[in-house]
């Protein structure tokens, strides 16, 4: 072995043995987390890895993946370039051409060269990205971040230069051929003249190259660039049930003194594991309704704070005499309580997550420690879990006053009929709030007249306790969906209908962890479903400009999309625009996660916010699918000042269109 | 310290509250029963004292009442307080205040206590009467409607606002005393779960009248209800006419005092 | 057992109104029993005092005015009145249903072993004995009581109920009593009397709340709702639109996300009475609604509604209970 190779042999091993050192460390402080199954559904788990770490699909939906793509695809094909000479420096006669044939070798030099060129664009494209366009998603109020980025692109870029400079003089003294390496010949006419002790640049180049490919690994898991090595198995680990589900607690033990996750180490695994995922590219901090409206939450900010909180801890929690040790509290050293109570659980930031972070997740669960341990929460939330516990629904109502928007309409009570198709879910705005009351009534006509056989269940329907389980209210959820499914038990049908998304992601969600697992379909499929099958009119309105609104817990987080548009658009007179922000991109009204009952202090409201950007539209009316979004857009509109706009929901919508169009007829 | 705090199960305030058929009372037919509102504030103030004073103080909640009533007590204890005393008899369905009182005594007397707290009255009867035929009984001084509660270094002696018309009424009262609670001295605590789980655990002592050797409940009946009426209708809203402003607003003052009589 | 004794309450040096409605109670009683009306006022300047109720046909009235009853204590009263109803036999004692009234009545009922009726709005005499009119259940039902066996019937009368009493014939006889308080008695002391800062009640406490919503141009027309409010004692409350709106704190916002408030009168001026509003006030015991909008949700809820500018409206009404009050 030449002088050469022994020295990188030492160098290569010591740096792998720090390296794998390293890891390792990672991944035993992964396992101080609980435990968590993730590792069902093997298939798919490979197919997530084929669309979403091969193929990029996550980081192409945005223009800005494009270069993520070539530095990824080019990182790969120049680490293979680097591989070829490391080894070869240890074993001379080693070569892809030798080892793989003239074709292969050919291939990944033609390769390498081509992206490794796109990546030297994509990193200018990046900094100008990052100094002059100056995008939300790159905001951070830690500065390091960005000078980290800016280190690590500069490196690569170096890199870059210098793999050029070494295929370059390849080129130059015969070694690597020319033809496949088309930048490389580049930089060999532009070095040939130019250099006067070649052998001795050369080595300059592959030594500064070496050491800095070196140096790269070693610093991979002290900065953002840990992504490099947590994204894929987080890909891979990723939750691949419906988007809104939440873990189930279990209560069982009646000697635990804590529930919810307050330190590091009450995490699972996989939700450490995200935080070796995160990019730090800022893609939820540019969708989150509570970031883009000046609160304190950044979902991007969190986990980056969280990383930070790991990897300060991490001695700590791997050391093993260390008894004295105790974590520190995650709220309110790490994550702030405005930060924790700010989230509306829209699902925007892990619909945006390249490597499937499950922020919300994370919120919850913080949450679940403050409620459940700690019974502390903001002081206008604690009359809502007391009304819940007490009556049932989220307001100070009687329970017994369930029905009583039904008592004139002789709607069929499910105690009278017992079996029936369609279980009409009214939900406790359809119950109680004067405008709910409004949908629910519609639906009901609209129920009626398409001769659907229904039953609503009257007093015995409760809360259905999606917003206490998003509140963190575990315990108070838990009770809620047992004493529901004990009353839906009771009755046999094939169908539950639900005005509002909520309880409808609840019964697909959350019913099903409590055993109760029954087909649930919300409104505006059910009354297209009525309208396609020539049940109801699709009814005409005079000419009506028009958007809609999709309520997250609708679009983002069960795929309803098409069939409320289908059914508005179908109204005769109804022009129906789109919202730069719509369907699984829709910004949310700010009343999930159970904001509908906190004060919002902070900031720009969100409904505010929203209403704004419909307004830009110049519409007539607003078309919402869900309770909340409505009161949420009737109060913003308020706020605003405009007394022309109108929200409706689509069944009041294509009520009165089924009206008009037969008084057409007559 | 010994701290009391006396509970009672209400029907919630949410509750539809009717006649029942036999015009008796109540039909308690789905109404959903309650910790009584201002006992509530009772027991935070009793928790709150706890704290303060620290060492191996106590806090006991005693209640009486029917069976169900242990879920209430189940709540309390959840929100942290050590002990419950039940004491549930069939005797003591109709119970007048004296009577309450003499059996709560009995039962407070056999516990031991320094200090008692109670909501300034039930949300059902709204009477007001019991905390004062206690102190009575126990002879001890009262303090009722507080909104303010502050005890002296040496435990001795306690610093009260109470709620007067359109004044606050400082008051100050030597231990052992009986203090009823209002809205606003503040806020209850919402019982963790680690508290509900250890709840359970609680020890929640039964008592009937025989084991209370009260005399009190034999008492002769002193007062007897001998109506229950509803409340008329008062169905949609009096929309005020008038021809302007003025008009309006001196009929609606008239129908505040005269008919409405809150002013 | 035949008569009946009044409590005149002293409050700042003043005699409650209510001790006419009490005579007016008392009236009903003796009617059917035949008996005379007593009265005992208790506290500084009870004697001085004693001329306002002269000329209402009381027989006699009781004056006790010593140092140990200067202030307001429950034990050193209820000593004074505890002696007085032995000595004298009285079969019914009437109290304002006030915050002294609450306190001191059921104290003495416990003493002297008899029977209390809490809180009543009227009384009939039948069958030779007093029936009670009384709310319960938070005013939900009324019920009617009865005392049982020959024993002093306590009565505690909520003030503006009955009339106040007209004058009748009879000379009033003051007599000066001795309180018969010793010190040691008092184990619990008024001390001081603080009237409520800023004048205003809290409004979770307010038993009158005046309310305003979007209809409220800015923080200073807030103004026209204070002067109502103070002028009834009450509290002055807002919506959450004006809150957020910055006109006025967040402390007096009524709703889901404010207080919960119960008052006996709550009005809303310009507000169009939203679930989360509502949540906040719907308990209250009488609502008024002022408002523009004929359409507005929160008629539906409101027991009285004035159509109309609250503008316009509230000044007339604060002019109007200025005469009446």
């Amino acid at each position: 072995m030449t002088t050469e190779g022994i020295i990188i042999l030492i160098a290569l091993s010591a740096v792998l043995f720090a390296f794998v050192f390293i890891v390792y460390r990672l991944v035993k402080a992964l396992r101080m987390g609980k435990s968590e199954d993730r590792f069902n559904n093997f298939g798919q788990r490979v197919k997530s890895i084929l669309v979403y770490v091969v193929g990029q699909a996550r980081v192409l939906s945005q223009p800005a993946g494009i270069g993520h793509f070539f530095i990824f695809w080019g990182f790969i094909f120049i680490s293979l370039g680097t591989g070829e000479h490391i080894l070869n420096m240890l074993i001379p006669s080693f070569s892809y051409e030798a080892f793989f044939g003239t074709g292969v070798a050919v291939t990944i030099s033609f390769c390498q060269d081509i992206l490794a060129f796109l990546v030297l664009g994509a990193i200018v494209v990046s900094l100008f990205r990052r100094f002059f366009l100056k995008p939300v998603r790159l905001e951070s109020d830690d500065p390091k971040a960005g000078r980290e980025a800016v280190f690590i692109l500069g490196l690569i870029f170096v890199l870059i230069l210098l793999m050029y400079g070494i295929k370059g003089i390849g080129i130059i003294q015969g070694k690597v051929d020319g033809s496949s390496a088309p930048v490389s010949n580049i930089a060999a006419n532009l070095l040939r003249n130019n250099l006067i002790r070649i052998n001795v640049v050369e080595s300059v180049f592959v030594w500064v190259h070496h050491s800095l490919i070196f140096f790269f690994l070693l610093y991979i898991p002290f900065s953002k660039h840990i992504h490099i090595l947590g994204a894929i198995p987080n890909i891979f680990f990723r939750n691949l049930g419906l988007p809104g589900t939440l873990t189930s607690m279990d209560f069982e033990d009646e000697t635990a003194d804590k529930f919810g996750i307050s330190v590091l180490t009450d995490f699972s695994w996989k939700q450490l594991l995200d935080l070796y995922a995160c990019t730090e590219c800022g893609r939820c901090q540019a969708v989150c309704p509570a970031y883009l409206t000046d609160k304190p939450l950044s979902p991007y900010r969190m986990i980056h704070n969280l990383r930070g909180h790991f990897m300060d801890e991490m001695g700590s929690l791997l050391s093993d005499n260390d008894k004295e040790y105790t974590e520190k509290p995650i709220v309110p050293e790490v994550v702030s309580k405005d930060e924790l109570w700010a989230c509306t659980t829209c699902g925007a930031c892990v619909q945006e997550c390249p490597t499937f972070i499950e922020h919300v997740q994370k919120i919850v669960d913080l949450r679940r420690y403050f409620v459940l341990t700690e019974a502390s929460f903001p002081p206008e939330v604690q009359p809502v879990f007391k009304n819940m516990e007490i009556n049932y629904n989220p307001w100070s109502f009687g329970y017994a006053d369930r029905a009583n928007w039904a008592a004139d309409l002789d709607i069929p009570l499910a105690s009278d009929k017992k079996s029936f198709d369609i279980l009409f879910w009214i939900g406790c705005a359809g119950s109680f709030d004067d405008r709910g009351k409004v949908i629910a009534k519609s639906v009901v006509k609209l129920l009626e007249r398409a001769g659907v056989d229904f039953a609503i269940l009257g007093t015995e329907e409760k809360c259905c306790g999606e917003t206490a389980r998003r509140m963190g209210n575990e315990y108070l959820a838990q009770t809620l969906i047992e004493l529901n499914i004990e009353v839906l038990k009771g009755y046999e049908f094939n169908r539950i209908l639900t005005i509002c998304p909520h309880g409808f992601n609840s019964f697909r969600v959350d019913y099903p962890q409590a055993g109760y697992s029954k087909p649930v379909v919300h409104h505006s499929e059910f009354l297209l479903e009525l309208v396609k099958a020539g049940k109801l009119p699709s009814g005409s309105t005079g000419n009506l400009k028009g958007v809609y609104h999709d309520a997250c817990y609708l679009g983002r987080y069960n795929d309803i999309i098409s069939e409320p548009r289908e059914l508005v658009s179908g109204i005769d007179g109804v022009d129906l625009i789109e919202l730069d922000r719509h369907g699984k991109r829709s910004f949310c009204c700010g009343a999930g996660g159970g904001r509908m009952w906190m004060e919002e202090t902070i900031g720009e409201k969100i409904n505010e916010t929203r209403v704004n950007e419909i307004l830009e539209k110049n519409v007539d009316q607003i078309f919402t699918a869900c309770p909340f979004c409505m009161t949420m857009f009737e109060d913003g509109l308020k706020a605003c000042g405009n007394e022309n706009v109108k929200v409706k929901d689509i069944a009041e919508l294509l009520l009165e269109a089924s009206k008009e169009s037969e008084k057409g007829k007559g | 310290m010994k701290i009391i705090v006396l509970l009672k199960r209400v029907p919630d305030t949410e509750a539809k509250i009717l006649i029942n058929s036999k015009g008796s009372g109540i039909n308690e037919e789905g109404v959903k029963f309650i910790i009584n509102t201002y006992d509530e504030y009772a027991i935070e103030e009793g928790l709150k004292l706890k704290e303060t004073v620290g060492g191996d103080s106590t806090v006991t909640v005693v209640c009486m009442g029917v069976e169900e009533s242990t879920e209430i007590i189940r709540t309390a204890l959840a929100m942290g307080v050590d002990k419950g005393i039940h004491i549930c008899d069939a005797a003591l369905e109709k119970a007048t205040p004296a009577v309450i009182a003499t059996v709560l005594a009995k039962a407070i007397e056999d516990n031991g206590f320094d200090i008692i707290f109670c909501g300034k009255q039930g949300i059902d009867y709204d009477m007001a009467q019991t905390q004062a035929f206690l102190a009575e009984k126990l002879d001890i001084p009262q303090v009722n409607v507080i909104a303010e509660f502050k005890i002296s270094e040496d435990n001795k002696k306690v610093f009260l606002l109470r709620r007067i018309e359109g004044a606050d009424e400082k008051v100050e009262a030597d231990l052992p005393v009986i203090i009823s609670c209002a809205k606003g001295l503040n806020e209850p605590r919402y019982a963790s779960l680690p508290g509900i789980m250890k709840a359970k655990k609680k020890e929640i002592k039964k008592l009937t009248l025989a084991d209370l050797d009260s005399s009190g409940a034999s008492e002769e009946k002193k007062s007897t209800i001998i109506n229950w009426l509803p409340l008329p209708k008062s169905g949609e809203c009096k929309i005020i006419e008038g021809e302007e402003p003025g008009e309006k607003a001196v009929e609606l003052a008239r129908l505040l005092r005269e008919e409405a009589k809150v002013l | 057992m035949n008569d009946i004794l009044i409590f005149g309450e002293i409050r700042n040096g003043e005699l409650k109104r209510v001790i006419k409605e009490l005579v007016t109670a008392g009236r009903i009683v003796t009617e059917g029993t035949g008996g005379s009306i007593d009265a005992v006022l208790i506290g500084k300047g009870a004697s001085d005092l004693s001329k306002n109720i002269a000329g209402l046909g009381i027989r006699k009235t009781f004056c006790v005015d010593d140092n140990l009853v200067e202030k307001y204590s429950t034990e050193g009263y209820a000593k004074v009145l505890s002696d007085l109803i032995t000595d004298s036999g009285y079969g019914y004692i009437f109290f304002g249903a006030t915050a002294m009234g609450r306190d001191l009545s059921p104290r003495v009922a416990a003493r002297v072993d008899g029977v209390m009726f809490s809180d009543c709005v009227d009384l009939r005499f039948q069958d030779g004995r007093c029936i009670a009119k009384r709310p319960v259940y938070s005013g939900k039902l009324f019920v009617e009581i009865a005392p049982v066996g020959k024993i002093p019937v306590f009565i505690t009368l909520r003030p503006n109920n009955l009339p106040p009493a007209d004058s009748a014939a009879g000379e009033t006889e003051t007599e000066m009593r001795p309180s018969g308080v010793m010190e040691d008695m008092i184990r619990a002391l008024a001390t001081e009397i603080i009237p409520m800062a800023g004048g205003r009640p809290d409004i979770t406490e307010a038993e009158v709340i005046i309310a305003g919503g979007r209809a409220m141009k800015d923080s200073e027309s807030f103004e026209i709702l204070g002067e109502l409010a103070d002028l009834l004692g009450g509290a002055v409350g807002a919506s959450r639109a004006v809150v957020d709106a910055g006109y006025v704190p967040q402390s007096i916002q009524v709703g889901q996300t404010g207080k919960i408030v119960n008052p006996k009168l709550y009005i809303a001026c310009g507000i169009s009475g939203a679930i989360q509003h509502l949540a906040g006030m719907r308990t209250s015991k009488v609502i008024v609604a002022i408002n523009k909008d004929s359409n507005a949700p929160i008629f539906e809820r409101a027991h009285y509604g004035i159509v109309g500018d609250l503008f316009e409206v509230v000044p007339a009404l604060t002019e109007e209970i200025r005469k009446l009050l």
